[in-house]
């Protein structure tokens, strides 16, 4: 529940207390009265609480993951036969530039942003993230920013060049609807989502953590979320600017890439691109972190080279910078540019090496727990593995001007993006939603999952090697029989097989979506430390209290609440077990500190928020409607302004003479 | 649109734990996340004059920069402001100095002096107008305007940063540090002048 | 100690072997893959050759090692999984171990970067030229351009389209640029692709050993009809190749007074000639009919049309103009009887009838090309692709016989 918290000198904090009588703000700062509701839909469309908006980011993800994953078996059900006839060309254009799109921007990022939000801050032992209501704003504009980009299915089509979309082919002539418009607005809305999110998180990581906490004390999954904000510190403007210019065309006649006045149609190459390839390891770092959680869990060991998987994270993270032109092989760079990006791509698969091996060797010599979450984390490393050579195959220019563009490609990334990517998302779902929802999903149907994802992503994207290299090109509506070969190796053979796969997919994701429902209707309690975990985020109740830590932790050790749990024994060096997970989070609640202020739910991330999609429809269809959006944002930067973040005691009215004593302090929500 | 509302309320936010335990960096939360912030406009900057750079000599059949630029204009209001910034620091001293008077002064003087900056824009602007350079007649000016045009919403935004900083600051109402805000737009402010230096030698000094 | 889950008991040997064998197969693709005419490993000349000597180890590298990984993840999951043993001691690491793995990738990575770099260069080299094509790009057809080049019997500019012509075990360096938006020049067998850019000019080297007909497709996305837009290279031997040179510059035949395809010609010069070229036809007046694409196509051109059925394709390549029976005659013939074959060029008996009437019917029916007349105003008045002629059955039929002349 969000709360309005106010401080009662002299008490301490109880650890169950009823939820406290409603408050009444008396003092109104720029425009209205801060938002008073615990409860109810009200409390989440208002609310700072990372952990609310953690879960709003992930429910939002998810929805966009079910868009985005139909998008795809749409394009499954046109190519499993020669001239399909499910999607006409134009349909067909839409949905693989709106799948791509979808799935980067409104599920694996948010997704991932939506685990960081929930557990940054518990897993360095703050109460939440630097700037709350900065917080809110950016899930809002995430939000805002997916909605602009779908509503083009309603309004005339939607953008149909490719999530790359290259110029000049992306110019108002060559694509007339409003699409591109929608697109390039949404995306410019969702950016800044991930530029707040990113300088907020930063701040959080570097300036809140935990007493003793070094950096190098910092759990794993931080640390790959702390590289991927810096990567979406700088990439994110790079792409701003890369709209800007489009839009400024497409809206204003501006000339950016109008080749009959001179436009060099690489400029947007360039910026989308020096953008797009650290956005790679912004997908990928997160669900690396995760399963660098996952693995020594259930390895029941530390993770193997703690420091190297460390550095060799910040390592991606640099060289990211340096490879972008290697999407642009086939464009004509010239051969020193060519050799040079070649080289660089090559060097940035060796960090990614060590990774590999580094969560091999974690699970070696271990006592490895095949739980759902661990099933997820093993089949990344074998996944992402194969993708990760593929990608060294790429690497290779020469080799690269035959196989970019066909499905050889699709077949890479895929498997870096599913195999490495989603199965990671997957492992942090069965991982951490006991934490989240205080209830485990249910294993069986975990296990089927798994099982059923595996064989439909194997048999999905597996085929699709064959296919590009039997020169199969990608974003084609149709191929043809005169086109596919005979034989073991031909295409309508392997085609049919991955439209096939994708349906063993999608089961799998529905059984996933089934197991959700099981468990929400389910009545049992996931015990307190249901995986025997090691990371500060398990020192919490499941799920956590409002305030998170009753005390702040002082952090001793990498893997902390493990080492709160076990001791080594001197003599035989064997970990014995010196406490419960019960017991530890006992011991935090006897000490808990008297006076903790949480921030104050606000209407004004969200009023903010909403301005911008106003603006953007005012600029596509009328000018006078963007006015409108430019005054709900003035209007919400005033209120902002004034309101100060955590409520003062002098900000309400008495509490009622038939309330309780003791102040809120949120138990738990669900 | 994302560097608007984000310069705009880094200043004015607080933070959730602000007076609980101090910062792991010993700097504040919001001076960290504007830098953060300022580092990011880099590249959001480097992406305009990249930009600029390669369309600067494509004018296609309207006026070249050689044609249009008045240096000696130019000069004049890059000097206006830059002397703000020298105003600005002045304003950081006073609120160190819990100066209220002195703070409002100061930060008045920044604003008016940005104020002739962006006034001096918008009259060239108007000038290369009506010597036939439009937005739309040429690369060279679509990537012209671009660029400045967004410099000058940045300043814009600044003056508004820093005459609501007068304006709650004579009720009262800041929220968190006043120095503290105070030296967060100082920051902003001083990184927009350096952008400019960098624009006013890349796009007015060196020729085509 | 033991998990307080009931953990499903797991093979997760299952996830090794599907991956082993989805590497084996690909390692298995490189020895005995002849299928797709598009095939990426079946190089049919020096420079392809040259990419497949450079990737076949790379390939083969890369399964190894996913092999290995695979291998050494099964070993660890069947050994170190929980049969109660104790928790294990809390190791941090072994940097000498870390350190090692590391170099030796960089090492493998290293070689690898030598011979590539070697590569890009010698693909990128331009001084060793024996032929010069000039390739435009536009939405969604090819244009081949041969500049005048005396010592191939060019005396004249050829433009044509639909195929690239090209003499076998020459060097040909095509000179790429398009009239609209990104397209990209691929034919797998000659050599890896290279994007057509408005505004640009690229080269791409080409060459093919033996004569014979290599497909291709246009590999960057372009549209509407990106999927459309193919290619054909057809490498003659240099006396064909002088042969078909000669042919394309012979001086026009006008059809036979009172002939169907006179009238055909008629409603050629009516309806065609604003946007396709035929050289040399003539007005009933005697003046030379010049074609004006320009003002009536949005990207500038149409394909000419001059010695038509000398080529097997149309519409960008989406069609051929042959039959099926026809086609494959040329397709599969030997190197030896391939010029003959392919020279004979296109007669009513193995003429593709039915796309060629559906073409000229309603082109937009048939290939998708933004024909919808309200988006005219968009592109001043001018078409994107072959409009919808509201030709009449009789017309259509005067036309083909008149198509048929063109050779």
């Amino acid at each position: 529940m969000a709360i309005i918290e106010r401080p009662a000198p002299g008490t301490t904090v109880p650890a169950l207390i009823p939820a406290a009588p409603a408050i009444t703000p008396t003092r109104t700062f720029g425009a209205l009265r801060r938002p008073v509701a615990t409860k109810g839909w009200k409390s989440w469309l208002f609310t700072v609480d990372h952990k609310k908006l953690g879960l709003m980011y992930g429910a939002t993800a998810l929805f966009f993951f079910i868009v985005g994953g139909l998008e795809a078996v749409l394009i499954r059900f046109q190519l499993a036969a020669p001239e399909g006839k499910v999607l006409n060309a134009d349909l067909y254009n839409q949905m693989f530039t709106m799948h791509a799109t979808t799935m980067v921007f409104l599920f694996v990022m948010p997704m991932a942003a939506g685990f960081a939000n929930y557990f940054i801050p518990l897993q360095i032992g703050a109460r939440d993230v630097a700037f709350p209501r900065i917080n809110a704003f950016g899930f809002w504009c995430l939000l805002a920013g997916g909605i602009v980009v779908n509503l083009s299915w309603f309004l005339g089509g939607a953008a149909d060049g490719g999530w790359f979309m290259y110029a000049p082919n992306s110019g108002p002539v060559f694509s007339p609807s409003n699409g591109v418009d929608f697109w390039a607005f949404g995306l410019q809305i969702a950016g800044i989502a991930s530029l707040t999110g990113a300088i907020n998180l930063i701040v959080t990581v570097l300036n809140m953590r935990a007493p003793g906490m070094t950096l190098m004390k910092m759990p794993i999954f931080t640390w790959m979320m702390t590289v991927v904000q810096f990567l979406l510190l700088f990439a994110v403007p790079v792409i701003t600017v890369a709209l800007f210019l489009l839009s400024f065309q497409r809206s204003f006649g501006a000339q950016f890439f109008d080749v009959a006045a001179g436009a060099d149609p690489l400029l947007w190459q360039h910026l989308f691109w020096i953008f797009g390839h650290p956005e790679v390891y912004i997908l990928v770092l997160p669900s690396f972190g995760i399963i660098s959680e996952v693995l020594p869990v259930f390895s029941r060991k530390p993770l193997f080279g703690y420091p190297f998987v460390v550095f060799s994270g910040a390592a991606i993270g640099f060289v990211g910078w340096g490879v972008w032109a290697h999407h642009m092989f086939a464009s004509g760079l010239g051969p020193v540019s060519v050799a040079v990006f070649s080289l660089a791509t090559m060097a940035i698969a060796v960090p990614t090496g060590v990774k590999i091996i580094n969560w091999t060797l974690t699970m070696w010599g271990g006592k490895l727990v095949f739980t759902t979450a661990m099933k997820f984390a093993v089949g990344l490393i074998v996944l992402f593995t194969i993708g990760g050579l593929s990608g060294v195959t790429h690497s290779v220019a020469p080799s690269d001007t035959q196989q970019t563009d066909t499905y050889y490609i699709v077949a890479h990334f895929h498997y870096v993006l599913f195999g490495g990517a989603i199965f990671g998302l997957f492992s942090g779902f069965y991982y951490w939603w006991p934490k989240m929802f205080g209830k485990l999903l249910n294993e069986q149907l975990g296990s089927w999952n798994f099982w059923l994802m595996v064989i439909g992503m194997n048999m999905t994207f597996g085929p699709m090697h064959i296919l590009g290299l039997q020169g199969q090109p990608r974003r084609m509506y149709q191929w043809t029989e005169a086109r596919a070969g005979e034989g073991f190796f031909n295409l309508a053979f392997w085609n049919l097989v991955a439209s096939i796969g994708s349906v063993i997919l999608t089961l799998g994701i529905l059984l996933f979506l089934i197991n959700i429902v099981v468990t929400a209707r389910s009545k049992v309690r996931a015990p307190l430390d249901p995986w025997n975990a090691r990371s500060l985020e398990w020192m919490t109740s499941n799920p956590p209290k409002e305030h998170n830590f009753d005390s702040i932790p002082h952090v001793h050790h990498l893997d902390e609440f493990f080492h709160r749990k076990y001791e080594e024994d001197s003599a035989t060096h064997t970990m014995r077990e010196v406490a419960t997970a019960e017991q530890v989070l006992a011991e935090l609640e006897r000490n808990a500190d008297e006076h903790i202020h949480m921030p104050s739910p606000s209407y004004w991330p969200l009023v903010l928020a909403v301005g911008l999609p106003v603006v953007s429809l005012g600029v596509i269809y009328s000018i006078p409607v963007a006015i409108v959006g430019g005054v709900i944002i003035l209007y919400a930067m005033y209120g902002w302004a004034l309101e100060p973040s955590v409520a003062a005691e002098s900000d309400f009215d008495e509490p009622s003479s038939n309330g309780h004593n003791g102040h809120a302090v949120g138990t738990s929500h669900g | 649109m994302a560097t608007m509302v984000t310069q705009w309320e880094l200043p004015m936010a607080e933070t959730a734990t602000h007076d609980t335990h101090a910062t792991s960096t010993g700097l504040s939360n919001v001076k960290l996340g504007m830098w953060l912030f300022l580092g990011s406009e880099c590249l959001l900057f480097g992406g305009l004059i990249s930009t600029y750079m390669l369309y600067r000599g494509r004018v296609s059949d309207g006026p070249t920069p050689e044609q249009i630029y008045d240096i000696p204009f130019t000069s004049v209001s890059s000097f206006v402001l830059l002397m703000s910034s020298l105003t600005m620091v002045l304003a950081v001293a006073a609120a160190h100095k819990r100066d209220d008077r002195g703070t409002n002064l100061w930060l008045t003087i920044t604003a008016l002096l940005g104020a002739t900056f962006v006034g001096g824009q918008v009259y060239e602007f108007t000038a290369f107008y009506n010597e036939g350079l439009g937005f739309t007649t040429s690369l060279f000016g679509s990537s012209f305007y671009t660029l400045t045009g967004f410099h000058g919403v940045h300043v814009t935004v600044g003056i508004i940063m820093l005459l609501a900083m007068v304006a709650i600051n004579k009720r009262s109402r800041v929220p968190g540090s006043k120095s503290e805000t105070v030296e967060m737009i100082g920051l902003y402010w001083h990184f927009v002048d350096i952008v400019w230096i960098i624009i006013f030698t890349l796009v007015y000094l060196i020729p085509v | 100690m033991a998990s307080r889950l009931s953990v499903t008991q797991v093979k997760a040997r299952q996830v090794l072997q599907r991956s082993l064998l989805a590497i084996g197969s690909l390692a298995v693709l490189g020895s005995c893959a002849t299928n797709a005419p598009q095939d990426t490993w079946q190089p049919k000349g020096p420079n392809a050759k040259m990419i497949d000597d450079l990737q076949q180890p790379v390939f083969a590298v890369a399964g190894i090692i996913g092999i290995i990984v695979s291998a050494v993840v099964a070993y660890a999951i069947w050994r170190y999984k929980d049969r109660g043993q104790p928790i294990p001691e809390q190791t941090h690491g072994k940097p000498a171990l870390e350190i090692t793995l590391t170099v030796i990738p960089a090492l493998i990575l290293a070689v690898v970067g030598v011979f590539t770099f070697r590569v890009i260069f010698d693909l990128a080299r331009t001084d060793d030229t024996q032929l010069v094509i000039n390739v435009t790009g536009q939405q969604w057809w090819w244009e081949y351009d041969y500049p005048v080049q005396n010592e191939w019997g060019i005396t004249q500019p050829i433009i044509s389209s639909g195929q690239l012509v090209i003499p076998a075990g020459v060097k040909v360096l095509l000179r790429e640029t398009s009239r609209d938006v990104i397209h990209s020049y691929w034919i797998p067998a000659l050599n890896g692709k290279r994007d057509a850019v408005p505004g640009r000019v690229h080269t791409l080297r080409l060459e093919a050993d033996q004569p014979g007909i290599y497909a291709g497709q246009c590999t960057e996305f372009c549209g509407l009809s990106h999927a459309n837009m193919r290619m054909e290279a057809v490498a003659l031997s240099p006396a064909d190749f002088a042969t078909w040179v000669a042919n394309q510059q012979a001086t026009y035949q006008a059809p036979a007074a009172d002939s169907l395809a006179k009238q055909g010609e008629e409603v050629f010069l009516n309806q065609c000639v604003r946007c396709h070229q035929v050289n040399g036809l003539k007005r009933a007046d005697g003046t030379l009919a010049i074609a004006a694409p320009d003002e009536n196509v949005w990207s500038g051109a149409a394909p000419n049309l001059t010695k038509f059925m000398t080529r097997n394709t149309f519409a960008g390549a989406m069609f051929d103009l042959l039959r099926d029976a026809c086609r494959d005659d040329v397709w599969k013939a030997d190197s030896a009887e391939f010029g003959t074959k392919y020279l004979a060029g296109v007669d009513e008996s193995c003429l593709n009838v039915s796309d060629l009437r559906a073409w000229l019917r309603n082109a937009p029916e048939v290939k998708p090309m933004y024909a919808n007349p309200a988006l005219l105003a968009d592109t001043n008045g001018k078409y994107r692709g072959m409009p919808n002629l509201g030709l009449s059955e009789s017309d259509i039929d005067k036309l083909v016989a008149y198509l048929l002349t063109l050779k």
